[in-house]
């Protein structure tokens, strides 16, 4: 078990917004978690990323309890739903800024940058400044910026909310190659059901703030709030009963 | 992210900007009352009471709110005629860099230029006197030191005119008043209607703001009307230095009880003006 | 047409000035002064007599209430903005910057009288400073948006310390808006004259001051010399700053 989150509860004056939240992440996995807007998957991730401070329950990575860690020092990146790139840096800086932090520098930051920012396929666009990127081209150097510091945990907020159809098939595709190439372990939350099932190696969903954990793909399928079920029967009954093969 | 830089911060901020002043005006207010101070007589209300009976102060109130009000208008209809008689151009060329250099005029200059145009033995004057339309200098119209402070009034609107006039052609340009005003006449608005409906409220409800701080600064003007204003009424800061500056040290918690009034009453336009930007 | 004569009316006060600064002698009734004279200017660039002092000073003082207020106004204001009570934090920032310098000057004597500060350029500086501080934390509220919030979270999740959010990111991404803050404290100081002569004790000469003074003895020529020598580093900086200027109405 590498995160491991136990009866996080939150609220918001009196508005409750996390309950009793239990979770647990194992080493390089992906645990996607589905939940609609308002469901309360933001604070989820912000309270592991310490960005704000749960009321109640524990959080441990790696065995060690980081309730008290503030967030530079967790080890955990949070990757917004825009991709927020640092506008006054090109390509080349905002990737490498994680590193520069950590004050690598000479040749070792030039090769590493040069790997990352080729298995992201962004060599042409190296030296260009964020505002002359598109919006899957953002993501993607935003991915990078948080990869190249290798990471403990990385959590994704709907990363892939703001781009069409297409872009996100192929950022969805790129995630997973990158994701097992360097053995990330990652929360990847998103209100998208067909997304959640594709990028995750476990699954949760969140309601109300109640967390439900579901060990494979077949239960979180099955189970009828979910609502997978209903998309296939919507499906058929569209196509008349007869799926083309 | 509570963090220790956070209160930190926050404290630096209390001791700036809140302590000092704090500080100040309960010092003041206690100097006031009689409880502080070299000369002070113990707990009493007569400075209050002679303060606000004297008259004095309310006329050096109207003659602020006066000139405040006077230049706010002046400089209001100036800026607009500037900002939309230029166009869209006003920010270019040698216009646009001259109108920057007014605000390059601090309140003492822009008096002292006053002064020396407007006087009876000022520029305007001799030129007048010239071409033979003065014959006596000493009847020059008194544009200074007169009762309607029309000196003053000039010099602060020398100097506002310039910046609201930049400030209207911005805000021409953010809130889109060129497109509104071609869809006001594209449903049937003349030019005139265009102007007086549509451009004009537009704009004075963008700087509603700013035009509140313009009078809330004028109020409180000492340089120029230090110069070019008369003995009596005066405005608000000059009336405060002066009983502060006195050689009767009985006088000074006079000068601490309009210092008040002041605050109070700026403290309350603020409010003011709070409220009208949260409603907004 | 229109224009060159808006132009002309906006250049006259300097036009004017500058010319009596050159003047020998005006005697009444002439419209233009009767001799001309470069020795003033002179003697000023040559860097004798009081007003070269005078320059120096008010340099001095509003270059040190600009840092001050600049550096301190962009830190702290970060914490008004986000703060839960931002409303009542703003409006006490208003406060001083409202109230007239005289006004305030009155109060505060009191309070650098007991800290020892008053009739000195420290005690000047500190009492604009507090001044064009409310000033700078209301201009850089613009600043502090959800966005740059999401910003200072990133960069401590990637593991930056908070030196490092300032040096690598706010301050690059703040430039602008800090050079501007810059420029309007450094001439709400160099303006400044009730509260210099107030808090100074009339001691502490700043150009201002001067101006004043000579126009209390009736010295038109230095006056306006004075005045030339006011306006020429505020009409440069405003110029360099055109460009920032109403950003942040």
């Amino acid at each position: 078990m590498f995160l491991e989150m136990r009866g996080i509860s939150k609220s918001f004056g009196s508005e409750p917004v996390l309950a009793d939240v239990s979770l647990a992440v194992e080493h390089h996995e992906t645990v996607s978690v589905l939940g609609r807007s308002g469901s309360g998957k933001t604070t989820l991730l912000k309270i592991v990323a310490g960005l704000e401070t749960a009321d109640r329950g524990e959080l441990r990575l790696d065995g060690r309890r980081i309730d008290a860690v503030p967030p530079q020092a967790r080890g955990v990146v949070y990757l917004y739903q825009e991709p927020l790139l640092f506008p006054h840096l090109d390509v080349w800086e905002n990737v490498a800024f994680g590193l520069r932090l950590r004050g690598v520098g000479g040749e070792e930051l030039d090769r590493r940058v040069r790997e990352m920012i080729a298995s992201l396929e962004l060599e042409d666009h190296a030296r260009k400044r964020p505002h002359q990127l598109s919006g899957g081209q953002r993501q993607r150097v935003s991915f990078g910026r948080a990869l190249i510091i290798q990471p403990a945990l990385l959590l994704l907020d709907e990363p892939f909310g703001n781009l069409d159809a297409e872009t996100r098939a192929g950022m969805q595709a790129l995630f997973k190659r990158v994701a097992a190439a360097y053995r990330i372990t990652s929360l990847f939350v998103t209100h998208d059901l067909k997304e959640a099932i594709l990028m995750g190696d476990r699954f949760a969903y969140l309601k109300a703030g109640r967390l439900r954990l579901f060990g494979d793909r077949e239960s979180f399928a099955a189970d009828p709030e979910i609502g997978v079920m209903n998309e296939v029967r919507f499906w058929e009954s569209l196509l008349g009963g007869k799926v083309p093969s | 992210m509570r963090s220790r830089s956070g209160t930190l911060g926050l404290a630096a901020f209390l001791a700036v900007a809140v302590l000092p002043i704090g500080a100040s005006l309960l010092y003041a207010l206690l100097y006031s009352v009689g409880l502080a101070g070299l000369l002070a007589e113990g707990f009493n209300g007569r400075h209050w009471l002679a303060v606000l009976g004297s008259g004095e102060i309310w006329s050096s109130l109207a003659l602020s709110v006066w000139v405040a009000a006077g230049v706010v208008a002046a400089g209001t209809a100036l800026g607009l005629a500037l900002a939309l008689g230029f166009r869209g151009t006003l920010d270019r060329g040698a216009l646009g860099m001259a109108l920057y250099l007014p605000l390059a005029l601090p309140g003492a200059v822009a008096a002292f230029f006053v002064f020396q145009m407007l006087t009876g033995g000022g520029f305007v004057a001799r030129v007048l006197l010239r071409l033979g339309l003065l014959s006596d200098p000493s009847r020059f119209l008194p544009l200074v030191q007169d009762r309607w402070a029309v000196g003053i009034i000039l010099a602060h609107t020398l100097l506002a005119t310039p910046f609201l006039a930049l400030l209207f052609a911005r805000l021409y340009e953010s809130e889109r008043v060129e497109e509104l005003a071609a869809l006001s006449r594209a449903l049937g608005a003349s030019r005139r209607q265009s102007l007086w409906r549509v451009e004009v409220p537009i704009l004075l409800h963008a700087a509603g703001t700013n035009l509140a701080l313009l009078f809330i600064v004028v109020l409180g003007s000492y340089e120029i009307p230090l110069l070019l204003g008369r003995q009596a009424p005066q405005m608000l800061s000059v009336l405060t230095m002066r009983k502060f500056a006195l050689f009767d040290l009985r006088q000074k918690p006079d000068a601490f009880v309009v210092a008040l009034l002041y605050t109070g009453l700026v403290m309350a336009l603020i409010a003011g003006i709070f409220r009208r930007e949260k409603a907004a | 047409m229109a224009r060159i004569l808006v132009a002309c009316l906006c250049a006259l006060p300097l036009a004017v000035l500058a010319a009596l600064s050159f003047a020998g002698a005006w005697p009444f009734p002439d419209v233009v002064p009767s001799r001309w004279t470069a020795s003033r200017w002179l003697e000023v660039l040559a860097g004798r007599g009081g007003l070269a002092a005078s320059f120096g000073v008010s340099i001095l003082i509003s270059a040190s209430v600009a840092l001050l207020s600049t550096v301190l106004g962009f830190v702290t204001s970060k914490h008004v903005a986000y703060h839960r009570r931002r409303r009542l934090l703003l409006f006490l920032a208003y406060v001083p910057f409202a109230l007239s310098p005289v006004i305030l000057g009155v109060c505060l004597l009191y309070v650098a009288i007991q800290a020892g500060l008053s009739g000195s350029v420290a005690g000047v500086i500190l009492a604009q400073t507090i001044f064009a501080y409310g000033f700078a934390i209301v201009l850089f509220q613009g600043l502090w948006s959800p966005r740059m919030r999401a910003f200072e979270e990133l960069v401590h999740t990637l593991g930056g310390s908070t030196w490092q959010l300032y040096a690598r990111v706010l301050v690059p991404l703040a430039k602008e808006m800090l050079l501007l803050c810059f420029f309007q404290t450094f001439l709400i100081s160099w303006f400044q004259y009730g509260l210099t002569v107030l808090v100074g004790g009339g001691q502490v000469k700043t150009l201002t001051l001067k101006v004043y003074d000579y126009v209390g003895e009736a010295n038109v020529f230095y006056a306006a010399l004075a005045s030339c020598l006011l306006i020429v580093p505020p009409a440069l900086l405003l110029w360099a700053n055109k460009r920032f200027l109403f950003k942040a109405v």
